[in-house]
């Protein structure tokens, strides 16, 4: 009874949140805290992802805060496993399972298996840049990124879905900068 | 010469940045090219407002401008001057403002006089100024003093002036008495 119950949970947490992403790590061109006009460089590793139930990663998705601007790809990611295809940079994509991508890279496959995501696991890394927007409220800077495997996108349907949780980069507000004004003088 | 230097660096310091103007600020009626100011920072604007009755003549957008008071009554205008200064990024700092009080000073008529009248009391209006001019004697007019002549005394305050104008006429000369 125990074992089966065991196996029972066992098979319930796989079906129902599962994570594929590990050893993830991230460089960013100036610590913060940042002002309008600064413009930042982040590089991110994705170490290993984990094909669980043969997930396979699909898409990377950048999550800014609305105090950032300008947005731009440096560095693409590198690497199609066995898959043939490309890292694309888009800014938005809805997926046959409806899920609303972007910003980010996502992984068009050009062989015979379309929407599989690539079969490498890893490690990837890519670079983007981003500027703080012009702004006198104290807007949120935040930076995060969240690896996407092909079974939330529709292209694998086999359940144990990875749905990693987004990766932290930076958390912070926009430093806003107001003119401290000197009393009136009368001459 | 150290104690020179020091006294020069702070009579220099309080001229450039001293706040001079306490508020509320005093103007005399019907003053024009008052000149209002804040310290300049020079990658700001300055946007002024001037309500009360005074119009702004010159400067919007600086951290200088000069107001014109042609026509406005007597009394206390609140938040009469008011600049908001915007950074580079267009940051409005917070409002600045600064009361006004117009005043308009008026003085008693006296006269005309003898030279032999009494001292007369010279009044103004507000109380609490200051007259001078001839035969003035502790805010009192004396036309022992005067002589004869016509006169012109100044009443003062808050760096305004207003004046009035006095004669003080000869008596008649009588001559001695005669006897047919």
């Amino acid at each position: 009874m125990r074992k089966l119950l065991t196996i029972l949970c066992l098979f319930f947490s796989l079906t129902v949140s599962s994570q594929c992403v590990s050893n993830q790590s991230f460089l960013i061109s100036s610590p913060g805290p940042y002002s309008p006009g600064d413009v930042v460089a982040v590089d991110y590793t994705l170490g290993t992802f984990t094909q669980l139930n043969i997930n396979w990663i699909i898409a990377f998705q950048i999550n800014l805060g609305v105090g950032w601007t300008n947005l731009i790809p440096l560095i693409n990611p590198v690497g199609g496993g066995t898959q043939t295809g490309y890292w694309l940079w888009d800014l938005q994509n809805t997926y046959p399972s409806g899920l609303n991508f972007g910003p980010g890279w996502r992984f068009v496959n050009t062989g015979f298996v379309p929407d599989w995501g690539s079969s490498s696991t890893g490690p990837f890394t890519m670079r983007f840049r981003v500027t703080v927007g012009p702004t006198c409220t104290p807007d949120d800077l935040s930076i995060s990124i969240n690896v996407i495997g092909d079974c939330l996108t529709g292209g694998w349907n086999n359940g144990a879905c990875c749905n990693d949780p987004a990766f932290n980069i930076y958390n912070g507000n926009v430093q806003v900068v107001t003119p401290i004004t000197s009393n009136i003088n009368h001459y | 010469m150290k104690k020179l230097l020091t006294v020069l660096l702070v009579c220099f310091g309080l001229a450039t940045y001293g706040q001079t103007t306490i508020n509320p600020d005093t103007v005399c009626v019907n003053a024009t090219g008052e000149q209002y100011f804040v310290t300049n920072t020079p990658t700001s604007t300055y946007n002024w407002v001037v309500t009360g009755g005074g119009t702004l003549s010159t400067g919007q957008g600086t951290n200088s401008i000069t107001v014109d008071y042609t026509g406005v009554g007597s009394g206390l205008y609140p938040n009469a001057i008011e600049v908001i200064e915007s950074n580079a990024a267009n940051c409005p700092g917070t409002p600045v403002l600064l009361d006004v009080f117009v005043l308009d000073l008026s003085g008693n008529v006296i006269g005309p006089f003898c030279p032999g009248d009494p001292t007369t009391p010279l009044v103004g209006t507000p109380l609490g100024g200051t007259w001078t001019g001839t035969g003035v004697v502790a805010n009192t007019f004396q036309p022992s003093t005067a002589g004869v002549g016509n006169y012109v005394l100044t009443y003062s305050m808050a760096g305004c002036n207003t004046t009035i104008n006095v004669i003080v006429n000869n008596g008649p000369v009588t001559g001695p008495i005669q006897h047919f």
